[in-house]
């Protein structure tokens, strides 16, 4: 019994509206700003449990069971553990400038750079094992054993081959990692398994590496034909000017409009690669978002944001999750009576770390 | 007597889903599902989880995964025995968000408050030593930038004594660096910038400065700025980074305005009873308006420009050195002619003095 088959689409559902998260989002805005800002892992676990319970995977609702005090602790643990250090560090490092030692400074302002760069990557694998550990679909719950130490210094090697050949192999260090963070992972008694491919990324990866380039290239071939066509050097005097003025104006445009663009072009390219390289068991995943629907993604967030005087900015999570939940699309099917409880570790404090670096989780 | 209610069930081990009926017993109840009976369980270990869509979804303490899942309104009878749901954390929910909004806004605004008026209280608590090492592990021998010849030395503690009654715990250098600038730091330290004393133009202008730092440490101004920013940083860590940062600064900044009124006070009065005009220090924040340019803010009387800046406007104070001034007192020079050259050419006669910021690796 219990062998469900998959539909081939809306495996995933989400249910909510902007209406109801307002009625969310407005109460703790107001709550943040009169705690001096300590309410807002309050904050996020309520937008959390609104937009989880919200959310249909197959026939059952997901559940946040993350707390505010979780994520509190987590955030007191970083400034204490790590905040305070460091702040100690950049005193001290300060007086050995003041002192003559500035070769001493340099070094333990390097080791703390790296101990930084270390931890960034540390904060990522936990982000995303703290979230698998609190998401719950009919009663089963995700996780990992793996304290990601490892991770860390996957993160700082593979990350710095990425940028070394003028930041060619960024794709690699991009595809890998992920394939490195949920490799492991796993919901249930099923480990998940990644095996993203980075190579077909690499010609969307070189249009966005290539765009200020071909933009160069362009308005000089541009000009010189202008040039060619304009006739006597006395005729291009005025108009002359007029072009190149113009030219310049585009020349610009082209350049904060293709680059992110080209960046777009690339990142939802890469997305849908990591997100297609994943399984679970017998599931295999899909992310069915293109180009063109990140465009507008975007756009429209920008138009809300701008609309409402920057008020909007507080459905952002609202419509991340939205657009998320709408495109992942899973295949395969689940057997209820295998999937049973996890084994893996539950910390008892949540993503400190990532939210003192200000990164995202998936 | 027991009563009886439908629910759905995941028992926390399987993902499957169980249509149970509770059997209430007293305080505790049981899981019926077919022939099956699980329990008892505690109401008391019973738990709310979160909102799931329409339904409230609860736990088990100490059973992961287990939950109880109540769609539509609770039978009231039932209603009395489980906890209830949570809707904005603890706290809020047992005040009511009006009155929870109230008392945050007043505990903030008190945090807030603490943080700005007790380093006043708190700085002379802090033992002289504490100070001091601060201040030789802050200062050092600056990098070796400090200037000395044995006439300069003595012009410079002539000046000193002549402002201070206890020159003895005050540390006052003379550093070889290019700035129009002087700042009192932890330790009684106060550093004269060579560029300081080639830009004044007699020694009563400088000693008017020198007093206006000396201020700064008899009224343990450094301490108390170190207390309150530190105290801002715990209190304000809560908001997010850049934001934080700029209230931080503001709320920071408005308190050193009060204390380089202070300092001005403490400077008129020295030179009063060190019989020095002044006028000298007048016409040097003159000339300092001049570069800053807030004369003019002065005479449209926009006070405006003053609360974004550190210092009192510089006009301002001219004025208020100005009138200082005793009719009729027998003011004389801060040094002889001879002493001021020596105090001025200090570090263009120490060849031994380094120069600059240059972190020279020697």
């Amino acid at each position: 019994m219990n062998n469900e088959q998959l539909q081939t689409h809306s495996a995933f559902r989400f249910h909510g509206s902007w209406q109801e998260f307002a009625r969310i989002a407005f109460p703790n805005l107001l709550l943040t700003i009169v705690t001096l800002g300590i309410y807002r892992f309050w904050a996020t676990t309520r937008e959390r449990e609104y937009l989880w319970g919200k959310t249909d995977f197959i026939d059952e609702r997901l559940e946040w069971t993350g707390r505010g005090m979780e994520l509190f602790i987590g955030f007191i643990m970083v400034f204490l553990l790590i905040g305070l250090p460091f702040i100690v560090i950049q005193l001290v490092s300060q007086g050995l400038i003041f002192q003559g030692l500035p070769v001493l400074a340099g070094l333990l302002t390097f080791a703390m750079f790296l101990s930084l760069f270390y931890l960034t990557g540390l904060a990522y694998f936990r982000a995303l094992r703290y979230r698998l550990s609190r998401t719950y679909w009919r009663g089963i719950r995700g996780g990992s054993d793996d304290p990601g130490f490892q991770y860390g210094l996957s993160y700082m090697w593979k990350t710095v081959l990425g940028w070394l050949p003028l930041f060619l192999m960024v794709p690699w260090a991009m595809i890998s990692l992920w394939n490195d963070r949920w490799n492991a992972m796993s919901f249930g008694p099923h480990r998940f398994s990644a095996n993203a491919q980075w190579t077909p990324l690499m010609k969307r990866y070189l249009l966005f590496y290539l765009v200020p380039f071909l933009i160069f290239v362009g308005a000089v071939i541009f000009g010189m034909s202008m040039a060619a066509s304009g006739g006597t050097p006395d005729a291009l005097g005025g108009t002359g000017m007029a072009v190149g003025g113009v030219l310049a104006i585009v020349a610009v445009l082209a350049f904060y409009i293709m680059l992110p663009l080209a960046a777009l072009l690339f990142y939802s390219k890469y997305f849908r690669m990591a997100v297609g390289g994943l399984r679970l068991h017998t599931l295999e995943f899909e992310f069915r978002a293109r180009a063109v629907d990140w465009v507008l993604f975007f756009l429209a967030n920008m138009a809300i944001i701008i609309c409402t005087l920057g008020i909007g900015y507080i459905f952002m999570p609202y419509r991340n999750w939205k657009f998320f939940v709408e495109h992942m699309e899973a295949y395969g099917e689940i057997n209820i009576d295998e999937l049973t409880q996890s084994q893996t570790v539950v910390e008892k404090h949540g993503e400190g770390l990532l939210d003192a670096f200000d990164v995202g989780a998936i | 007597m027991s009563t009886f209610f439908d629910v759905a069930h995941y028992d926390g081990q399987k993902a499957v889903k169980r249509k149970v009926e509770v059997q209430v017993v007293g305080p505790q109840f049981y899981l019926l599902e077919n022939e099956r009976c699980t329990g008892p369980f505690a109401f008391a270990d019973v738990a709310y989880v979160t909102k799931q869509g329409e339904a409230d979804v609860y736990g088990l303490t100490g059973h992961d995964g287990w939950r109880l899942i109540l769609s539509g309104p609770v039978p009231s009878d039932l209603k009395g025995l489980l906890p209830a749901p949570r809707r904005y954390g603890g706290w809020v929910d047992r005040l009511g968000i009006g009155k929870a909004v109230i008392a945050f806004a007043l505990t903030s605004a008190a945090a807030v408050a603490v943080v700005l008026f007790s380093p006043q209280w708190l700085a002379p608590l802090i033992p002289d030593s504490v100070d001091d090492r601060l201040g030789d592990a802050l200062v050092g021998d600056f990098g070796g930038r400090f200037c000395h010849t044995p006439a300069g030395d003595a012009a410079l503690q002539k000046l000193v004594a002549s402002l201070d009654d206890a020159p003895q715990d005050l540390r006052v250098e003379v550093a070889n660096i290019d700035m129009l600038n002087a700042v009192a730091l932890p330790g009684g330290n106060v550093i004269l910038f060579d560029g300081l004393l080639k830009q004044a133009r007699s020694p009563d202008e400088v000693a008017g400065v020198l007093a206006h730092e000396i201020g700064h440490v008899r009224e343990r101004h450094v301490m108390q700025a170190l207390l309150r920013q530190m105290g801002l940083a715990v209190v304000l860590g809560g908001v997010d980074g850049n934001k934080g940062a700029m209230v931080n600064n503001l709320l920071a900044m408005s308190y050193s305005r009060n204390a380089e009124a202070e300092a001005d006070a403490h400077s008129m009065q020295a030179l009063g009873s060190a019989n020095i005009l002044p006028v000298g220090t007048a016409s040097f924040f003159d000339r300092l308006a001049q570069l800053d340019g807030s004369e003019g803010a002065v005479k449209d009387n926009i006070g405006i420009t003053s609360y974004l800046s550190s210092h009192p406007l510089s006009a301002s104070r001219k004025d208020a050195f100005e009138k200082s001034i005793v009719k009729g007192k027998n003011y004389k020079p801060a040094l002889t002619p001879s002493e001021w050259t020596e105090l001025k050419t200090m570090c263009a006669q120490d060849r031994k003095a380094k120069s600059g910021f240059g972190f020279d690796f020697n």
